[in-house]
C-alpha cells in the first residue's frame, strides 16, 4: 500500500505544471556550483530525451516532477542557475539576513489585527503577549551572524534560537507588510477552509509551499484527517473526539501507577522536563502535565511500540500550532496559565489526535528492533549512492555509517536538527504529501545531508575511524561530533532553503 | 590547545546504563568541565573524544555515548563490538537503575571485547539525601563482578575525570603487563600518531591527507 501511493504520486506529478525548473535540495542543493553545474547538464540532457521512457520512481525524476511546485502562484520566476546565484556566497546572505533582522525589529509595530479567520476560535480569544520580542530579535541576529562551519567544542552545544517565531510568522507579526501575493494567499486558503465541503486535494496543494499561520490550525487538523471536510461536521466532531479524549484520561490515567505501566510512565516522566529544555513554555508545570497525559494514552494504546523516546518531541510542533490559536505573540514564552481551562483542554485533545495520526503512519520506527529506521537509513544510504557518490564513497572510505548519523534523523524526524519553527513549516510539507512523515521525510534527509556536502567531504576524522587526527581533536574533528553544530545553527532560512520552500 | 599533542594511543570507550542516570552529562562534564542542565535525552548513539595524559602517555578515549532505552538497544548493541573500556552507570537514588546493572553487564561482557575493562559509576553523589543504594552494597557488587567502582557527581564534577583516567590507566597496565594485545582484532585499542608509526594501520596510507594536517 505505501509503495502504492507512493507510485500514484510520482505520476500525478504529470499533471503538475511548467517545464524543468532548478530547485533547491537533495539534487541541488543551495551555493553548491559543482551541483549548478550538473543541473544544467542534465537539464539539456532532459530536454534531448524524451520524458516517457524514464522510469518514474528515480530520484531525479522526483525531483524534476515536482520542482515547478515551488513555484505555483509564484510571480517573480528566479533562475537560480544563473550566474548571479553562483556568486552569492555566504558573507553576503548573512549581511542581508541581519539587515531585514533590524529592519523587521524597526517595524515591529503591529498592523492591525488580521482579518476573522476561519479558524474555530474567535478573535476575541485571542491573547497579546510580547514580552520578549526585543531578546528575540537578538537571538535571531545573533544566530543569523554565527559562522556555521566554525569549529566547535567537541560535545555540541545547542545554541538559544528563537524556536518558535518568526520567520514564517512574519505576516502575524508586522513587518515585512503582507504582499499582494500573501494576501491573495490567505484568501485562497479561506476560501477553500469555509466552502461547504472543503476540497483536500487543492488543500495540500496549496500546503505544500506552506501554510500561513492564521489558518494553520485548522489546516493542519484537516490534513491529518482529523478534522471531516465538511465544515458542517467539524464542530461536533471535535466535540466528540475532545470528550472521547478526556473519556480516555478519565479510564487509564490513573493506571500509570500501576506495575505494570510504571516503567513507560516513569520514562514518559524523566523525559518531559528534556523536552525542548531551552524554551520556557515547555519548563510551565500545566503544560508538562499536558504532555504526560498526551503521551502516557498514546503508549498504552499502542503496545506494539509503547512510549520510545523522541515521540516526546513529536507532540511539540502540534501543541505550539493549537496554542496559536489562542496566542498572537512569542508563543514560546507565552504563560499558559492566561488561558481559560477549556482552551487547554481543546490544545491538548487535538494534539492528541494529532500526533496519533502522524504515528499511524510510521509507528514502526518505534516497534522492536525500530525496523522502520533500520529500512528508512538503508534507503537514504541507497539514495545518496546514486545521487552523490562522492560523498557516499567518502563516507565508505573513513568508515561512517549512515546508521550512525541519520539513525536520530529518523527517530525524531530531524527536530533536533532543526529549530522548531522550522520543523512547523517542514510539516505543512509533509501533510499534504502522501506518507509525508515516512517517504518523503527520507528525500528531505538527503537534502540535509548534502546540504553539508562541502563540511563533509573537507572532513576526514569522523570519530569513527581508528586514525587520530591531525591537530583537530579538541576542536571537534568530525561529523559526527560536529555535525550538530552547524545543523543546529543553520541561519533562519536554512530549511526553507534546503527545500527551496518558499514562505507565502 | 592540544594540537601540539599526539597520542600514543586510541581507547574505544562505552557509557552504558539505564536512561536517565546521567550518562550524557557525565560524558558532557569530562570534556567540557561543565554540567549541563538542558541536555535532552540521547537518541541512538552520540559521541565525544577527548586527549589525556596518564603516566605521561596520550591516550585518546573516543567515547560512544548510548541510549538508555529499552528500545534503542538492538541499535546500542551494535556499538559495543571492539569497545576497550566502558563506564557503567546507574543513579544512587534510583534502584531500579542500579537492579538492571547486570543485565547490562551481561551484554557489554558479552558484545564488546572479552578483556574490556569497566568501572562502576554510581551517579548523582551530590543528591546523597535521596540514596538508594548505599556505596558499600555497590562497591560488593563491583568486587564481585570485577569491576572498578567511583561514585561521581556529573553534577559538582566529582570522581568524573577520575573514572575515566582511571579505566584509561587499567588498559595501559593491561598493555604493558602484555594482557591486552592492541594489535589483537577489536581490542578497541589503536596506536596513536606520536607511537610507532611503523605500525600504522595500512589503511592510513589512504588518507595521506590526515597526515598533512598543521601540527
Amino acid at each position: 500500500m505505501a509503495a502504492e501511493n507512493s507510485k500514484q504520486f510520482w505520476k500525478r506529478s504529470a499533471k503538475l505544471p511548467g517545464s524543468i525548473q532548478p530547485v533547491y535540495g537533495a539534487q541541488h542543493p543551495p551555493l553548491d556550483p559543482r551541483l549548478t553545474k550538473n543541473f544544467i547538464k542534465e537539464r539539456s540532457k532532459v530536454n534531448a530525451v524524451s520524458l516517457k521512457n524514464k522510469k518514474a520512481s528515480s530520484f531525479h525524476e522526483f525531483a524534476r516532477n515536482t520542482s515547478d511546485a515551488w513555484d505555483i502562484g509564484d510571480d517573480e520566476e528566479e533562475d537560480f542557475s544563473s550566474p548571479s546565484f553562483q556568486t552569492l556566497n555566504s558573507k553576503v546572505a548573512l549581511a542581508t539576513a541581519a539587515q531585514v533582522l533590524e529592519n523587521h525589529s524597526k517595524l515591529r509595530v503591529k498592523p492591525e489585527r488580521s482579518q476573522s479567520t476561519t479558524s474555530d476560535v474567535p478573535a476575541s480569544y485571542k491573547v497579546t503577549k510580547s514580552s520578549s520580542d526585543a531578546q528575540l530579535s537578538r537571538n535571531s541576529s545573533d544566530s543569523c551572524l554565527r559562522n556555521p562551519l566554525h569549529k566547535q567544542q567537541s560535545l555540541p552545544l545547542r545554541p538559544i534560537i528563537p524556536l518558535v517565531a518568526r520567520i514564517s510568522d512574519q505576516n502575524a507579526s508586522g513587518a515585512p507588510p503582507m504582499t499582494v501575493r500573501e494576501k491573495t494567499r490567505l484568501e485562497k486558503f479561506r476560501q477553500l477552509l469555509s466552502s461547504h465541503n472543503t476540497d483536500l486535494d487543492e488543500l495540500r496543494k496549496c500546503s505544500w509551499p506552506g501554510v500561513p499561520r492564521e489558518v494553520r490550525p485548522v489546516t493542519w487538523r484537516l490534513l491529518s484527517g482529523y478534522l471531516p471536510a465538511n465544515t458542517e461536521r467539524r464542530k461536533l466532531t471535535l466535540q466528540r473526539k475532545r470528550e472521547e479524549y478526556f473519556g480516555f484520561i478519565e479510564q487509564y490515567y490513573d493506571s500509570r501507577n500501576e506495575e505494570h505501566h510504571q516503567d513507560t510512565y516513569r520514562q514518559i516522566h524523566i523525559d518531559i522536563p528534556r523536552t525542548n529544555p531551552l524554551i520556557p513554555l515547555f519548563q510551565q508545570p500545566l503544560v508538562q502535565e499536558i504532555f504526560e497525559r498526551i503521551l502516557f494514552i498514546w503508549a498504552i494504546r499502542h503496545p506494539a511500540s509503547g512510549y520510545v523516546q523522541g515521540i516526546n518531541d513529536l507532540v511539540t510542533p502540534f501543541f505550539v500550532v493549537f496554542l496559536s490559536e489562542y496566542v498572537e505573540e512569542d508563543v514560546e514564552n507565552f504563560d499558559v496559565t492566561n488561558l481559560s481551562q477549556d482552551m487547554l483542554r481543546s490544545i491538548e485533545a487535538d494534539s492528541f489526535w494529532c500526533m496519533s495520526k502522524l504515528l499511524d503512519g510510521i509507528q514502526d520506527n518505534y516497534t522492536f528492533a525500530q525496523p522502520g529506521i533500520q529500512k528508512k537509513v538503508k534507503a537514504l544510504e541507497e539514495l545518496v549512492s546514486r545521487i552523490d557518490e562522492q560523498v557516499h564513497n567518502h563516507f565508505r572510505r573513513y568508515e561512517v555509517e549512515y546508521l550512525q548519523f541519520a539513525f536520530r534523523w529518523m527517530n525524531n524526524l530531524l527536530m533536533r536538527e532543526l529549530p522548531l519553527r522550522c520543523t512547523i513549516r517542514l510539516w505543512d510539507t509533509y501533510q499534504s504529501e502522501p506518507e509525508g512523515f515516512s517517504h518523503f521525510h527520507l528525500y528531505v534527509c538527503a537534502a540535509f545531508l548534502i546540504k553539508w556536502r562541502k563540511e563533509i567531504l573537507d572532513e576526514e576524522d569522523f570519530q569513527v575511524q581508528w586514525f587520530c587526527d591531525g591537530g583537530q581533536q579538541c576542536s571537534g574533528g568530525g561529523l559526527l561530533e560536529n555535525a550538530d553544530p552547524p545543523i543546529y545553527e543553520c541561519s533562519i532560512d536554512d530549511p526553507e532553503r534546503l527545500l527551496t520552500l518558499e514562505e507565502l | 590547545l592540544h594540537n601540539v599533542f599526539k597520542s600514543d594511543f586510541l581507547f574505544k570507550f562505552l557509557v552504558i546504563g539505564n536512561a536517565g542516570t546521567g550518562k550524557s552529562c557525565l560524558l558532557h562534564q569530562f570534556i567540557e568541565k561543565k554540567f549541563k542542565d538542558d541536555s535532552n535525552h540521547t537518541i541512538g548513539v552520540e559521541f565525544g573524544s577527548k586527549i589525556i595524559n596518564v603516566g605521561g602517555k596520550y591516550v585518546k578515549l573516543q567515547i560512544w555515548d548510548t541510549a538508555g532505552q529499552e528500545r534503542f538497544r538492538s541499535v546500542t548493541r551494535s556499538y559495543y563490538r571492539g569497545a576497550a573500556g566502558a563506564l557503567l552507570v546507574y543513579d544512587i537514588t534510583s534502584r531500579e537503575t542500579y537492579n538492571a546493572l547486570t543485565n547490562w553487564l551481561t551484554d557489554a561482557r558479552m558484545l564488546a571485547s572479552q578483556n574490556i575493562v569497566i568501572i562502576l559509576c554510581g551517579n548523582k553523589k551530590d543528591l546523597d539525601a535521596d540514596r538508594e543504594v548505599t556505596f558499600l552494597e555497590a562497591s560488593r557488587f563491583a568486587q564481585e563482578n570485577e569491576l572498578m567502582f567511583l561514585e561521581t557527581s556529573a553534577l559538582t564534577g566529582e570522581n568524573v575525570e577520575e573514572a575515566f583516567v582511571q579505566c584509561a590507566r587499567k588498559i595501559l597496565n593491561k598493555i604493558e603487563s602484555g594482557e591486552l594485545d592492541p594489535e589483537r582484532m577489536g581490542s578497541g585499542i589503536q596506536y596513536g600518531d606520536a607511537a610507532l608509526r611503523q605500525l600504522r594501520s595500512p589503511r592510513r596510507t589512504q588518507a595521506p591527507n590526515a597526515q598533512e594536517c598543521g601540527c
